[in-house]
């Protein structure tokens, strides 16, 4: 288990971690996701001890660990550039750390060679790394990380040197090797999609601080801030600026420029009335009979995949995406009727919070 | 495909005959100088003019070695330029990497400045630098006397500052350290430092580090800086002229120079022989060498 408690990194003035505290268990695969610098790489060095921490504990284990040089914490990492030797084959890459322990050669080789065993990778052992694939090159440099057995894997965006076919396999078989090591491990990466299909728990970092930490469905579900809310899904979530008034006890009423209005249910009384901002993703859009919706928007772009349908709505400064099952009939020009499912609906205040509850 | 008319396909067989003449006839401008050298050291009765030799013999060559110092000046060229590449690439591996790795505010201020000793022509540092050694090597001279009494001057031969082989090979190292710590800290600039931070993960000392992660990488860079010193040091005549006055420490381009001074006798045979002798290691160097410089300045490493 590794804990960060109240993390703090700076540079110079700069602060760039800004008080974290993480948690992840045994065996959890956490990722850490944000935009670029959001310090999720940062705390990623910072785990390794390739990064000093200014403040706070970060405690692997129950021991803390901030001074413990990088190769005495029993942390392994893979690099986003795998950085693996290009001077020695992929065996003495995988072995490389043993072999400065000073370890045997047969034991180093009997220890290389169950790992490339597990990775698929018996075969290249005698490669060198430039005689490799991508997706090769990607298992030797786990293989370098696991031949350490590590408490912990440090993975910093490892698939972002692959392309878009390559990394949804390489994403199952992180996942399998994760399923069969029972490794702990920590993964950044910037691509939610990646977050999202591969974590037990997800940690969204912005501009230093933690947005929010959980499970995938429970941030895709309830986020706790307008920024996770619109960072996590793709497309995202659509925010529409509104005004709330209270129509009567239990209903609260939303209404924007642009023709919205939304009746949302508020039994507590709690949201208060003003300005805010609404919430919803594309697959909570519907398109109605004419005249029945909550808005009507002229569509803009039309995206058909087959299997779902893709529309922009709106004006170029508030475009709103809606999403619809199947190849429907619509075209750029036409105007079409929304509702909004009022259940899936979140209300976020000036400072991008969300108000909680909107229903009884 | 573009369509062409028989008419222009006649303009362009002209077009590209005149092309490949006028290659032709540069390569054989650059060429003859070569070829002349090689004919005339294996020709008997070597002329200025080229001429297809009537009798080939060895004798230019076996004369550079009993009857002329060849053999000496050979080992002292080699001594004293190989020394002087050993001293640069040490100091610009070192150097290069410091230089690439600091954050420091003196790092452009620096390479610059060093860049400048580059541009310097060294005969305009000539005399202060003379000067300098000179104050250095009587020094050397007045502790090593009282000790060594008459055997000073021969561990001055090797170590002297004037018309000694430190000296020379000082001055030599110090004229090609600049280019070779801009190769470097360039080279080094596109090594990722994940290659050390992995190393140090996986629990490599500094010494670890440099002996079997950097060492390695940096070999292809440590071979073209190593390179462009060589040749650049093989071909100064100018230092080696000043800095040596004995004869046994004389280098090859000094010989070569001295055998074509003498006045009665223009001895083409020998001249060329010692012309090709004092080619051969360069070629040779850049054939060695070639490999890495391709990989240096066509993208550095690849992993």
């Amino acid at each position: 288990m590794i804990n960060l408690r109240n993390v703090r990194k700076f540079y110079g003035a700069l602060e760039v971690i800004k008080g974290v505290d993480i948690t992840v268990e045994d065996g959890e695969f956490a990722v850490f996701v944000g935009p670029s610098g959001c310090g999720k790489s940062t705390l990623l060095r910072m785990i390794a001890g390739l990064e000093g921490i200014d403040e706070g504990d970060l405690i692997l284990n129950g021991k803390r660990i901030n001074d413990v040089p990088p190769d005495k914490r029993g942390i392994a990492m893979v690099f986003q550039s795998y950085a693996l030797y290009p001077h020695m084959s992929v065996a003495e890459n995988i072995g490389f750390s043993l072999s400065l322990k000073k370890v045997p050669e047969a034991e180093i080789r009997r220890q290389v060679e169950a790992v490339a065993e597990i990775l698929q990778l018996t075969d290249y052992l005698d490669r060198r790394p430039a005689a490799l694939s991508g997706g090769q090159r990607q298992r030797v440099a786990i293989g370098r990380a696991i031949i350490k057995k590590p408490a912990l894997i440090l993975f910093d965006e490892p698939l972002s040197n692959l392309d878009s076919a390559l990394r949804v396999q390489m994403r199952a078989e992180l996942q399998r090797l994760h399923r069969e090591l029972k490794a702990t491990v920590v993964y950044v990466t910037h691509d939610q999609v990646e977050a999202m299909t591969m974590a037990d728990r997800i940690v969204v970092l912005n501009k230093g601080f933690v947005a929010q930490e959980g499970a995938p469905m429970s941030l895709y579900h309830q986020p706790d801030n307008e920024f996770v809310a619109t960072f996590i899904g793709s497309p995202k979530m659509n925010v529409i600026p509104v005004t709330a008034t209270r129509a009567s006890a239990g209903t609260l009423r939303l209404a924007s420029p642009i023709g919205l209005s939304l009746d949302l249910a508020d039994a507590s009384g709690a949201v208060p009335q003003g300005e805010a901002k609404l919430g919803i993703r594309p697959e909570h859009l519907k398109i109605a009979p004419e005249g029945q919706g909550n808005f009507t928007a002229e569509v803009v772009i039309v995206e058909r995949l087959g299997v779902e349908t893709y529309m922009t709505v709106g004006s170029q400064e508030q475009p709103i995406v809606v999403r619809a099952e199947g190849d429907i009939a619509v075209r750029p020009g036409d105007r079409v009727s929304l509702t909004a499912d009022p259940v899936a609906c979140h209300l976020f205040d000036s400072a991008g919070r969300v108000i909680r509850p909107v229903a009884a | 495909m573009t369509v062409v008319s028989p008419g222009e396909t006649a303009n362009k067989g002209r077009s590209d005959l005149i092309a490949y003449a006028t290659l032709s006839l540069i390569s054989i401008f650059c060429a003859v100088p070569f070829f002349w050298v090689l004919l005339a050291s294996f020709d008997g009765n070597a002329q200025l003019f080229l001429h297809w030799p009537q009798q080939w013999t060895f004798a230019n060559y076996v004369r550079v070695f009993t009857k002329e110092d060849g053999a000496k000046w050979l080992f002292n060229s080699l001594f004293v330029v190989g020394g002087a590449t050993l001293l640069v690439m040490v100091l610009a591996g070192l150097g290069g990497y410091a230089l690439s790795r600091t954050r420091a505010w003196w790092k452009l201020p620096f390479l610059y400045a060093i860049l400048l000793i580059r541009v310097l022509p060294p005969t305009a540092l000539v005399v202060p630098l003379y000067k300098f050694l000179l104050t250095l090597n009587n020094a050397e001279a007045a502790v090593l006397r009282p000790i060594f009494g008459s055997y000073a001057r021969d561990i001055m031969r090797w170590t002297g500052f004037i018309d000694g082989y430190l000296g020379l090979i000082l001055v030599l190292a110090t004229m090609q350290l600049p280019l070779a710590l801009w190769i470097m800290k360039t080279f080094f600039d596109g090594l990722p430092r994940d290659y050390e931070e992995a190393a140090l993960m996986d629990g490599a000392t500094l010494i670890q580090r440099i002996r079997r992660v950097l060492i390695p990488l940096a070999l292809p860079g440590l071979a073209a800086a190593g390179l462009f010193a060589f040749m650049s040091a093989w071909g100064d005549f100018l230092l080696p002229l000043i800095f040596l006055s004995s004869p046994e420490l004389q280098t090859l381009p000094l010989g070569l120079f001295r055998a074509f001074l003498r006045i009665n006798e223009i001895d083409y045979g020998l001249l060329t022989a010692l012309a090709f002798i004092y080619l051969l290691p360069a070629v040779v160097a850049f054939g060695f060498a070639r490999r890495f410089l391709v990989q240096t300045f066509s993208g550095g490493v690849k992993g």
